[in-house]
């Protein structure tokens, strides 16, 4: 049972100690380090020593930026029926700095934020959620009288590490997609000189964040990560080579409309749009809401929200391929496909025949007999 | 001329006249090998896996049969996956062996015949598509190999056959992540519009398989009736009969090697008896 307090974690405090305060039993307490060394995949042997690094860990400073974003990330890992550790951890790391939270406004947080930032150089962990619009000098995201990349580029400079939290911090997302009017980026292609983790996702689950924090409370680090600089605990695998609904796939049995049979005995989303052949995620393993269900689960396609480019690269949703590009929404590939195919066959037997019939006609304007007929007649006779 | 009942009878009289349209060449001939046997075996075998590549991918790509009844009662896409990936693994089998004969093959299988692109050949490129375009196979240039067209035409599909393959095999690499597939072709998704770009670009390859194939057989078959060159048997057999009587653009003729097998007088077909 998690206690609303007004009682923050303040400095000097550990945060077992912090725990014990809110009502956190020790048994919920190792549970909770048992689950998180399970999510990060070093194995529940390492339970004890997540527990003691959190024994020990003193509140670390967490600078949280919003930038170009709609505030979906913060409302997905921060907000849920019932409480968990994990978002109480959040919540109380990430007291610094972060203007939808924060009960203050105006010129005093800006203060306090440079207070923190001043104090805490090099330390600090910046959590960024929202895109840098690069067009018009950056006067699509202005906070505070400052343009969001000047922000970020101040925030940046005295941070440890930056976690690059959803979609729009990872590389734009739908201010991003074609024609990107903003000119929107990611972190990674404004920050180049710090560790940046990707946590992708429009929105990311809450437990990647949670386990991640964890892993950088534990170890001192940031977890290993992929190509797209994404946690490889959490997207080491495809959507589809851990959905609930693979078996279906295998055995040829594909849901082809919303309402059918197929649909309804919860078969395989792939005729229907789903991206999960095409997406690393953990959605399938950690899901939504408290592990109650997440999208394929519901019986809806995957829409590939984690990786990059994807409003551009995963549509249209509700199809297995992207449309080639310039032509109508119906001029599917299959569509230009087949009338080139029809057309090539037609195409042969038209320079078939026309062969044939110049032949003849060049054979009778020069008044040439094939010499082979009159003995291929008497031979077939 | 005898009258023949039947609809066998019918097409048998149609192709006679087509074929007697077409003047035997009377003269003295020779035959030439042309083509080594892995080479003709490759072609076979590639064959045989791009049918079933196309067959099998259109099913992965659209699945056009659907079982009922409960899932772990079928393994159809399973299977059909296990095709498409094993003749995949033999197609590339076939591409290996092809490099290693660019090296050890006679002249027109090394890699400078892959790509004529002396001035003379681009002439004769024209000349051949021009009498592609205006029906007029007789101005056609000779050629005892592939003529320019033809050629930058195989090595065209060597290309598409390559891209073929990258893309698939980035595709295939993703179930397992950080396995030696997976690394080899990472690089890839990120200038290509991620994993939906290299799938798009898969698919199209197989339509573009289609478009090949269909003019290739179309091409095959017409030079064989048209210019009497003997390409497909000379893709079973290894060789193919030419005139002496001509000159040929890409081969001597006047140091035509004597061959063990089958020389001596050419036979108009169906004259055997």
């Amino acid at each position: 049972m998690i206690m609303p307090s007004a009682h923050q974690w303040v400095e000097g405090e550990t945060l077992v100690q912090h725990f014990e305060s809110r009502g956190i039993s020790r048994r919920e307490f190792m549970e909770f380090c048992g689950e998180m060394a399970v999510i990060l995949g070093i194995g529940s042997a390492a339970t004890p020593r997540i527990a003691e690094a959190f024994e020990a860990a003193k509140r670390p400073s967490v600078i949280w930026l919003q930038l170009q974003e709609c505030t979906g990330c913060v409302e997905s890992v921060l907000r849920t029926e019932s409480p968990t550790i994990g978002d109480l951890l959040l919540d109380v790391i990430s007291l610094d700095y972060q203007h939808t939270l924060m009960a203050g406004a105006g010129a005093a947080v800006e203060k306090a934020k440079q207070a923190a930032m001043s104090a805490n150089k090099g330390k600090y962990l910046l959590v960024v959620t929202g895109s840098v619009p690069l067009k018009e000098d950056g006067m699509y995201t202005v906070i505070g009288g400052r343009t969001a990349k000047t922000v970020l580029e101040e925030a940046a400079s005295g941070a440890a590490a930056i976690l690059a939290l959803g979609a729009c911090a990872h590389w734009g997302s739908v201010q991003a997609a074609r024609p990107n009017p903003t000119g929107a980026v990611g972190v990674r292609d404004v920050i180049k000189n710090k560790p940046i983790l990707n946590i992708a996702g429009c929105p990311p689950i809450g437990d990647v964040v949670t386990a991640t924090v964890v892993h950088y409370l534990t170890f001192g680090r940031l977890p290993a990560v992929d190509g797209e600089g994404r946690p490889l605990f959490a997207y080491g695998k495809r959507i589809h080579d851990q959905c609930s609904r693979r078996a279906h796939f295998d055995a040829g049995q594909f849901v082809e409309t919303f309402d059918d049979e197929g649909a309804r005995k919860g078969w395989c989303l792939y005729e229907v749009g789903c991206k999960g052949p095409a997406t690393f995620s953990p959605c399938p393993i950690f899901m939504w809401n408290d592990r109650t269900s997440w999208p394929i689960g519901a019986g809806h396609p995957c829409l590939g929200c984690t990786e990059p480019h994807f409003w551009d690269t995963m549509t249209p949703f509700y199809g297995r391929l992207p449309d080639v590009g310039g032509f109508p929404v119906e001029e599917r590939a299959d569509t230009i496909g087949l009338a080139l195919a029809i057309g090539a066959a037609a195409g042969v037997a038209a320079h078939g025949a026309a062969t044939v019939f110049t032949q003849i006609r060049r054979r009778r304007s020069t008044n040439q007999v094939p010499e082979s007929t009159s003995e291929e007649e008497s031979h077939n006779g | 001329m005898t009258t023949r009942v039947g609809a066998l009878g019918g097409a048998r009289d149609l192709f006679g006249r087509v074929q007697r349209v077409f003047a035997r060449e009377r003269g003295n001939f020779t035959w030439v090998y042309l083509w080594s046997a892995p080479i003709r075996a490759m072609h076979w075998i590639a064959a045989a896996c791009i049918l079933s590549l196309i067959a099998t991918g259109f099913y992965i790509a659209r699945p056009y049969f659907a079982t009922s009844g409960e899932a772990s009662a079928h393994f159809l896409m399973g299977r059909v996956r296990f095709v498409h990936f094993a003749a995949a693994a033999v197609l590339v089998m076939t591409g290996i062996v092809r490099a290693y004969w660019l090296m050890v093959g006679n002249q027109f299988e090394r890699l400078p015949a892959l790509f004529p692109v002396t001035g003379k050949n681009i002439s004769n490129l024209v000349k051949t598509a021009g009498s592609y375009l205006t029906f007029r196979p007789d101005k056609q240039p000779n050629f005892v190999g592939h003529n320019p067209m033809q050629q930058w035409s195989y090595t065209a599909v060597y290309a598409m056959a390559v891209v073929t393959v990258v893309t698939g095999f980035t595709l295939y690499g993703q179930s397992a992540p950080g396995s030696v597939i997976f690394r080899a072709f990472s690089w890839l998704p990120p200038l290509l519009g991620g994993l939906q770009g290299i799938r798009v670009i898969h698919h199209l390859m197989t339509w573009a398989f289609i478009l090949f194939i269909e003019m290739h057989v179309y091409f095959a078959i017409r030079s064989d009736y048209v210019e009497r060159a003997g390409v497909v048997s000379s893709i079973i057999t290894g060789g193919r009969y030419i005139s002496i009587d001509h000159s040929y653009e890409d081969y001597d003729i006047a140091k035509v090697p004597s061959h063990p097998w089958p020389t001596g007088e050419y036979r108009a077909p169906g004259k055997s008896e």
